[in-house]
């Protein structure tokens, strides 16, 4: 068993809705992307995606997207996104996963990042654009299981039965589903048909579900126990490093954490 | 999987996504095999554009060069004075067929964008259009027409504000909105089955042109030029020819100010294959795939992708390109004006220069077709400025000190 099954069965048997939170690697900077995680780490959060900055991120609203751009502008770059995974997973026993654009994949070389990303301690990938219809082109899956990383797929609202059914047979590790029909963003409200929605892939899916995109808050997890097994915030806590500055940022995120769990 | 031209195009888009491109995959499937269709298609392009723009022979400039004959098919006079009007003619029909009610577009030089008002005015579409902060800047004209058709324009403050950036804009609206809206992507790139479904809207351009010479000339052209941003009217000219082989297909980028990063829009040699905004291409990157800035004095070829056909017509030797700069742009600009009585848009000047450069080095009996894409009136103010004309300068301060 990988150490993302673990955790999911480990969540499982809590009888418990997980939490899987976000980081933009290298915003602020390098160095705060690393104790940021490591604060989640020690408040609680199973999993932890380290989102590799991209110029062009198509899913991401302009919270992450602004993110990535200072990042960017700090000058990160891929091989410090392997460098902070590595640190990462030598410190802390969270299961992490890379989340990354697929031009980000492709002009590394797929198998050269599949199997850096095995090396440094990556359980698996989150590539939202890379769709499985391409895989005989891009054999992104195939190096996915070769390295034994868990390739997240990503579905949505608007996803039909036969893109659920074909998700579904690839799927590894949990699947994550976006709440809404949208881009990342904090939102005050959950989609009424949430649960409903939820229910729907479990019928599809074997795999653990996973709600993220625009949750924010206690009662948004609330609200989605018992169906979904883990939630994920993104934007959110990008919204609370913003607002704080480097020395009471850890204090800020722990709070935030904490409120949540509560 | 369809829309792949060799490895490039695809479909590289979130999930999310996957269903409205596989209905619109559809839908243009069947419309293309319906008569209804194709006459309401033909039957706009001509009591609404114009069609068939002309193809005039370019009499002075080939006596001034004294080579290759040159002829102009006339884009610019299409209404709303670009090749722009005839892809979005194409998708509003779709649209329409499909039940959405709204129509997203982006825009660089604004031609796009005005063409996508223009058809929601006609259509009864709401509309929006999102813009650059950097080409509102320098297009502000077409703001204005937009608006006054009853656009709304979004500027886009993110990455290089510039057409890529208006491009992400209007996915993600897309991916917010898709129950009711239809994005209106306005060249032959992004995912499938936009390059195929542009392409094949825009190549009414290549077979008027082979119908054109053939009664002008009774021959096939030696050569066709065409600028190439993400390649809409490049395609839509060359493609009524890729089978010939005598004809010379050559596509013109955006050389800009210079060689270094940043500075032009070149992506052959300077680009590298990449997966960015939905599909697989040539992308002007660096190692690590960020987008690299561009430059282009004409918005419309400021951008850093180009199409996937394109590129695949690239591997294969088939399209040529050359790449032409700003200067040599705004010269071909005056030359044409002066020589010909045509003013062209600032993106179809760089096919011009490119042309005025071989011309004189071919035969007489060679001729070349120059898809003239645009008109340039949307230059105007890019033009006094370039052209340093002081009246006009004079013109706008007084207009300022008036007020509104
Ligand atoms: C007049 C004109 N020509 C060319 C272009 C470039 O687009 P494409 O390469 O798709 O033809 C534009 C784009 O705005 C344009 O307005």
């Amino acid at each position: 068993m990988t150490k993302l099954e673990e955790k999911l069965q480990q969540i499982k048997k809590e009888e418990r809705v997980g939490l899987m939170t976000h980081v933009v690697i290298g915003y602020p900077t390098l160095e705060e992307t690393i104790s940021i995680a490591k604060t989640m780490a020690e408040n609680g959060v199973d999993i932890i995606e380290l989102q590799i900055p991209f110029s062009d991120p198509l899913a991401d609203g302009p919270t992450i997207m602004h993110a990535c751009e200072k990042s960017l502008e700090n000058g990160t770059k891929v091989k410090d996104a392997f460098i902070i995974m590595r640190q990462l997973t030598s410190q802390i026993p969270t299961p992490l996963l890379f989340m990354a654009y697929y031009n980000t994949v492709f002009k590394y070389g797929v198998e050269k990042f599949c199997k850096n990303a095995q090396a440094a301690g990556a359980s698996g990938l989150i590539v939202p654009d890379m769709p499985i219809d391409e895989e005989s082109e891009e054999h992104f899956l195939f190096f996915c299981r070769k390295y034994d990383l868990h390739n997240i797929q990503v579905i949505s609202p608007a996803s039909t039965e036969d893109r659920l059914k074909k998700n579904a047979e690839v799927a590894s590790g949990f699947v994550y589903c976006t709440a809404r029909q949208g881009i990342t963003g904090a939102k005050d409200q959950l989609d009424q048909n949430i649960t409903t929605y939820i229910e729907k892939v479990k019928s599809f899916f074997s795999v653990p579900v996973a709600i993220g995109f625009g949750i924010s808050k206690r009662q948004h997890i609330q609200a989605l126990k018992p169906h979904a097994d883990i939630a994920v915030i993104g934007s959110a806590i990008i919204n609370i490093i913003n607002k704080s500055n480097e020395s009471d940022t850890k204090q800020k995120i722990k709070q935030f954490l904490l409120e949540l769990k509560s | 999987m369809k829309g792949h031209f060799g490895k490039y195009g695809g479909r590289y888009v979130p999930e999310m996504l996957i269903p409205a491109l596989e209905e619109l995959d559809q839908a243009y499937a069947v419309a293309k095999k319906d008569k209804q269709f194709r006459k309401e298609f033909t039957d706009l392009l001509r009591n609404f554009s114009g069609r068939p723009t002309p193809l005039v022979f370019a009499k002075n400039l080939t006596q001034k060069l004294g080579g290759a004959k040159i002829y102009l098919k006339n884009e610019g006079l299409n209404h709303t004075g670009a090749h722009k009007i005839t892809h979005c003619i194409g998708q509003a029909l779709i649209a329409k067929r499909i039940g959405k009610t709204r129509l997203i577009a982006e825009t660089g030089a604004g031609q796009h964008g005005v063409a996508t008002a223009t058809v929601a005015a006609k259509f009864g579409f709401s509309c929006t259009v999102y813009m650059g902060e950097v080409d509102i800047a320098r297009q502000r004209p077409n703001v204005f027409l937009m608006e006054q058709l009853g656009a709304k324009v979004v500027p886009v403050p993110f990455g290089s504000k510039t057409l890529k950036d208006a491009v992400n804009a209007a996915i993600k609206d897309w991916i917010e909105n898709v129950k009711d809206t239809h994005y209106v992507l306005g060249s032959v790139v992004g995912p499938h089955p936009f390059p195929t479904m542009n392409r094949d809207f825009q190549s009414i351009i290549g077979k008027e042109i082979r119908k054109q010479l053939k009664e002008a000339e009774g021959i096939l052209p030696d050569y066709v030029i065409a600028c190439v941003g993400g390649g809409s009217n490049a395609m839509g000219a060359f493609t009524d020819f890729i089978k010939e082989s005598s004809v010379h297909l050559i596509g013109v980028e955006a050389g800009g100010r210079g060689k270094k990063i940043g500075q032009h829009a070149v992506r052959f040699p300077s680009g590298s294959v990449g997966v960015v905004e939905g599909y697989k291409s040539y992308f002007l990157q660096d190692s690590d795939g960020q987008l690299q800035k561009t430059h282009s004095i004409s918005a419309g070829l400021d951008y850093p992708g180009i199409g996937p056909e394109l590129s695949f017509l690239h591997d294969n030797n088939r399209v040529k390109f050359v790449s032409i700069t700003d200067q040599e742009a705004l010269e071909a600009v005056k030359t044409l004006s002066e020589l010909e009585g045509i003013i062209p848009a600032l993106e179809s000047a760089h096919a011009v220069a490119h042309a005025i450069k071989i011309a004189p080095k071919l035969s007489k009996s060679k001729t070349i077709v120059v898809n003239l894409s645009g008109r340039g009136d949307k230059d105007i103010f890019i033009l006094t400025k370039a052209f340093k004309d002081k009246k006009f300068y004079e013109f706008m301060k007084n207009l300022v000190e008036e007020g509104i």
